[in-house]
């Protein structure tokens, strides 16, 4: 760990001033589990610390049937995970947030932390020159790849590790961000960026910028969500696959579906065209092992990560039988 | 009471370990059955309970001093390379930085068996050490690493035991990557091909196991003060004298010039045996500067250059007839050492769990660009076992045969290698309970696989044989106190198992009061006379006769002091509950404060000795492992529902720390078999596991019910005592039972540990 200066704005006029002049050497802390090890780990080196759990107004949920849900950037995701509103309207966000990490760490993390934390890739946790630091190299791509993407990867490979961005994702949440030149409001799918377009950064905000709130729209009658994350060991670990499902069902058939994916890409995934091609479809188990059969046979496996395939598509098929049956 | 030297004997491995101690030079009564004992055998709460709840045990950890200074160690980030230049300047002008040494500012100290030097030039693995930084705290120890210039001259390196015995691999020594200890090690027993051609069938597979890592919860550290020409050393130890011996060798003291303390620790699992260098660092830092140094290592440092498990690749044949007679047994099998010299082999369940006539057995250990192994919980039985039992449950499938049949039909009545009885062995027994328990007739599928449906529910069992049982030298001071409190003093030390407890219940079973009143003091290499280091499952099974004779002796004082005063003949008293009686008149008594009173004495003092091993007798413990699993086919997630741990260990001392023992093994067997893997990037030649998420520990949501069975009383031909010893038993059996229960669940057979999701997906839907 180097040497920081601990800054400790209590506005967020005053955080994205701090962001604008001097972003690239500030680390923005909404928690802490993952901006200490970043630090302790030397992986950031920045010599600014800012902290933003002082600023006021950012730690709400706010629920009504005509405006939908409004989480504030720096509710925790416990207060997210035991909110009765959240669990009732929106299980999907509900069950991933249950699902991370652990007790404690969940009592820390916040949502805007959670959506913003760096990748879990072992070569770039550990002391290699890599291309998300950097570097002009993916280590993993020829070597030990077996919780690496399966698509939208080259030339990193990394998986985005956030379970709450794969639900709001499946949402089809809208992000608000926060700078000091106007607020802006976006979908959530166009926070992240493949690395093909950016190794070194998983989301598209600039110095400066904040996620200030996340707004998802009120929910439809009849509707059913619900979140599958799929660890190797039962508690305190990062998915190796997960699938978030929002879905509209009359009488067993499905009016419409938005799947979601994480573990499997540098960003949190959909497939339109499988959403696409699940409507109207009768939900069995063997409808939806035939719709599914060639879900990302166009993947992209490295040498030890070809598992993930089945492994999606029979988490997908067993989120989606869970939730209409 | 008297006393004689031996030699006592105890066969390790393909060691003969001959030691002379001084021993009790008559058998010393037995312990009644477990049944009629008071203290022995129930389950007391562990008497450290208290200040670890509360947060006042003092841990090495925790050990603080006036004026210290705090250490840390720059370690080589390459696998392989020379040092070419060491510059500190710029990390001794940091404010705060109080010393650093580097093979350049001290003396050539050999380390490992001589295979290097505390601080050599030659660097064989990423953390192997360069330097070590005094300052006033750790953070600004940690920066001046940072400050410390190296330059390197990077050489080749291989991180693999099957390239590494390759001719044209780089190699870590000049004999080569193949310990001449090993190169290859050769047993054979009767006629192996003849065995083979009298077979009809035989079963060759090919089986491998990863490298896993102790983490116990408390990282290496000492603490060490130098009063003028004595050292004080506080470490986090497994075995104080074996630390104090090392330092004494390794900065050229006499043994009386360094004291060695150990109250509490949390954890060693074998990685904590023997000395560390950061030891010999602190204590040239301390004596440089003139202050105390604390060192420390982190959780990084834990994952790179302690110790660990080695892996092992495991060629086995059997050759078995028709009827289930084993015919032969064959093993070919590399392990790594890591960077320098340690045993890495896995032989002895195949030699010794059943009767096989003929047996032959080839064996590399060899040297890779990465940490060096250590002992860790039963070393080379739990890759054995895991291996063979694998291989004997396919045997018995292959001839049609229930595995517990088949086990039983090859039964081992006398010890194979040596051909001689054993003490005791109630195998047999633990296969009897541990089948009922599990409800083996019921919940094995007869088919493996055979369950309808993805979500597959199968059982499995695999058998432990460990060698554990103790031995000399161990002694205990015990000590009466006029008010009639007692003080246990023994230089063995608690490592969490709950030493500190058992000993207190022996002292109290035999002067018959009540275990509050009694104190045990362990982990000073000055006060206590000298125990044994904690491995090996022996501390109990070498200390608690110890203490037992130790008690004897003071009750025999006191017999002989109440004999005195009362005027009664000694076999006419009797003792109870703490109070001398004469047999013909229960008003003639004295308690035993009256009697230490009024003989004038301040305390009565007796050293107890462990006895002597009993000679041409094999000493084991043994056990078998039942596991109910569910695997889920499509996601390859294996769930363990239970384990049923039936083992005989002899006399189970105290029922809750026992089962303690068994939770904390089998939970570690469950990380072994499904979950932990230092795993290497082969590319680089670095480590990708040194934090605790990629490094998978089991959590409590890992952990099924457990279920524990003792078949055993106390084996007295062992000791008065009679304890075998458990923390080693508790991990045997398990990944091999697991391994077995998921393959009678989904007739998938996983060969390679440890058994994740995405090898049980990889087969079943044919990838790779």
């Amino acid at each position: 760990m180097t040497d920081f200066d601990y800054i400790q704005p209590t506005t967020l006029q005053e955080a994205s001033k701090v962001l604008s002049s001097d972003g690239i050497n500030t680390l923005i802390y909404a928690g802490g589990t993952d901006a200490l090890s970043l630090l302790k780990n030397d992986i950031y080196k920045q010599h600014k610390v800012l902290n933003l759990k002082k600023i006021e107004g950012l730690n709400y949920i706010s629920f009504d049937k005509t405006n939908g849900l409004r989480i504030g950037a720096l509710a925790t995701i416990s207060e997210i995970g035991s909110s009765p509103e959240i669990k009732e309207n929106y299980n999907i966000i509900h069950e991933a947030a249950n699902e991370i990490a652990s007790p404690q760490l969940r009592n820390m993390g916040t949502l805007g932390g959670n959506l913003c934390q760096r990748p879990r890739c072992w070569y770039y946790r550990e002391d290699f020159d890599c291309i998300r630091k950097g570097g002009g190299e993916c280590f993993a791509y020829e070597g030990r790849n077996k919780f690496h993407c399966i698509v939208g990867g080259g030339p990193c490979y990394i998986v985005h590790p956030s379970d709450m961005a794969v639900a709001l994702l499946a949402l089809d949440a809208k992000v608000v961000i926060h700078s000091n030149n106007g607020e802006r409001t976006i979908p959530i799918n166009d926070l992240y960026v493949l690395p093909q377009d950016d190794p070194m950064n998983e989301t598209i905000l600039k110095p400066g910028e904040i996620v200030k709130e996340i707004q998802v729209q009120p929910p439809v009658k009849g509707i059913k969500s619900g979140y599958v994350k799929f660890k190797e060991r039962d508690t305190w670990d990062f998915a190796v696959v997960s699938v978030g499902a929002v879905i509209n069902s009359t009488n067993g058939i499905i009016n419409n579906v938005n799947i979601a994916f994480g573990g499997i890409a540098p960003k949190p995934w959909s497939e339109k065209s499988l959403n696409k091609s699940l409507s109207s479809v009768r939900i069995n188990e063997n409808e939806l092992e035939g719709k599914l059969k060639n879900l990302f046979s166009n993947a992209e496996t490295l040498s030890e990560n070809a598992y993930k395939v089945p492994l999606v598509r029979n988490l997908t098929k067993r989120l989606l039988l869970r939730l209409v049956q | 009471m008297s006393r004689k030297v031996i030699k006592s004997v105890t066969n390790l491995y393909d060691k003969k370990i001959e030691r002379l101690a001084e021993v009790p030079d008559e058998k010393l009564p037995p312990l009644k059955n477990n049944k009629e004992l008071k203290y022995i055998g129930r389950g007391i709460s562990r008497i450290d309970g208290y200040d670890k709840v509360s947060g006042t045990a003092v841990f090495t950890f925790d050990k603080i001093l006036k004026n210290m200074a705090h250490a840390r160690i720059l370690r080589c980030p390459h696998p392989h390379a020379k040092i070419r230049k060491i510059d500190i300047t710029k990390a001794m002008n940091i404010k705060g930085v109080i010393d650093i040494i580097t093979k350049d500012n001290t003396e050539k100290i050999d380390w490992y068996d001589g295979d290097t030097f505390i601080f050599d030039e030659h660097l064989r693995y990423q953390g192997d050490e360069i330097a070590c930084v005094a300052a006033e705290n750790e953070v600004i120890a940690s920066m001046a690493l940072k400050k410390i210039e190296v330059e390197y001259e990077i050489l080749s390196h291989v991180t693999d035991k099957m390239t590494a015995v390759k001719e044209d691999a780089p190699k870590l020594y000049d004999w080569g990557n193949i310990s001449p200890d090993a190169n290859p090690a050769k047993y054979n027993r009767g006629d192996y091909e003849q065995g083979l051609k009298n077979a009809d069938q035989i079963i060759e597979e090919e089986y491998n196991t990863q490298f896993v890592i102790h983490n116990p919860t408390e990282v290496h550290c000492s603490t060490v003060d130098w009063n003028g020409d004595h050292l004080t050393i506080w470490d986090s130890t497994q075995g104080i004298f074996a630390v104090r011996n090392s330092v004494a060798a390794a900065l050229k003291i006499p043994q009386n010039k360094i004291t060695v303390i150990k109250k509490y620790m949390g954890g060693g699992f074998g990685a904590k045996l023997e000395a560390g260098k950061y030891t010999v660092m602190a204590a040239l830092l301390a004596k440089r500067i003139g202050r105390p140094v604390r060192i420390t290592i982190d959780r990084k440092e834990m994952n790179l250059a302690v110790g660990n498990r080695p892996d092992s690749y495991q060629r086995l044949t059997v050759g078995v007839k028709n009827d289930g007679t084993l015919t032969a047994l064959g093993m070919t099998m590399y392990g790594a050492m890591g960077a320098h010299r340690d045993g890495a082999g896995c032989q002895w369940p195949l030699r010794s769990l059943y009767k096989c006539p003929n047996v032959k057995v080839e064996e590399y250990h060899v040297a890779i660009n990465t940490g060096r192994s250590r002992p860790f919980r039963a070393p080379g039985h739990v890759q054995g076992t895991f291996a063979f039992e694998s291989i004997i449950d396919m045997a018995a499938e292959k001839i049609g045969m229930d595995p517990i049949e088949f086990r039983l039909k090859n039964y081992a009545e006398v010890e194979a290698n040596w051909e001689i009885p054993w003490t005791t062995k109630l195998l047999k027994e633990c296969y009897k309970q541990g089948a009922e328990a599990i409800n083996w007739k019921s919940k094995r599928n007869k088919k493996a696989g055979e369950g309808k449906g993805p979500v597959k529910r199968g059982v499995g069992m695999a058998s432990q044989i460990w060698w554990g049982t103790g031995g000399p030298p161990a002694y205990a001071t015990v000590k009466l106190n006029r008010d009639g409190s007692v003080h246990v003093l023994s230089g063995t030390q608690d490592i969490g198992c709950g030493t500190y407890t058992i000993l207190a219940q022996v002292a109290a079973e035999v002067l018959e009061i009540p275990v509050e009143r009694i104190t045990v003091s362990l982990g000073n290499t000055d006060e206590h006379p000298y125990g044994p280091s904690s491995g090996g499952s022996m501390t109990a099974s070498s200390v608690t006769p110890a203490v037992y004779d130790g008690a004897l002796q003071i009750k025999a004082k006191l017999m002989s002091g109440a004999s005195a005063l009362l005027g009664v003949r000694e076999d006419n008293l009797v003792y109870s509950q703490g109070v001398i009686y004469s047999k013909d008149d229960k008003n003639k008594k004295k308690s035993i404060q009256e009697v230490v009173r009024e003989t004038h004495e301040q305390i009565l003092v007796a050293t107890g000795a462990r006895n002597a091993r009993p000679q041409g007798v094999m000493l084991n413990s043994f056990g078998a492992q039942f596991a109910e699993v569910e695997v889920n086919l499509e996601t390859g997630k294996v769930k363990v529902l239970k384990i049923v741990a039936a083992h005989d260990i002899g006399r189970t001392i105290n029922r809750k720390l026992l089962e303690n023992q068994f939770h904390g093994g089998i939970i570690q067997g469950i990380g072994y078999a499904l979950l932990e893997e230092r795993v290497i990037d082969h590319y680089t030649g670095k480590v990708l596991t040194t934090n605790l998420h990629n490094y998978k520990m089991p959590t409590i949501k890992d952990a099924p019910e457990i279920e524990v069975i003792i078949v055993s009383e106390g084996d007295d031909q062992i000791s008065a005592i009679g304890a075998k010893g458990i923390g080693e038993p508790a991990i045997i059996p398990t990944a091999g039972a697991i391994a077995n229960a998921v393959y009678n669940a989904t007739g998938v057979r996983i060969r390679t540990l440890p058994i994740t999701p995405d090898k049980i997906l990889n087969q079943v839907y044919n990838i790779g």
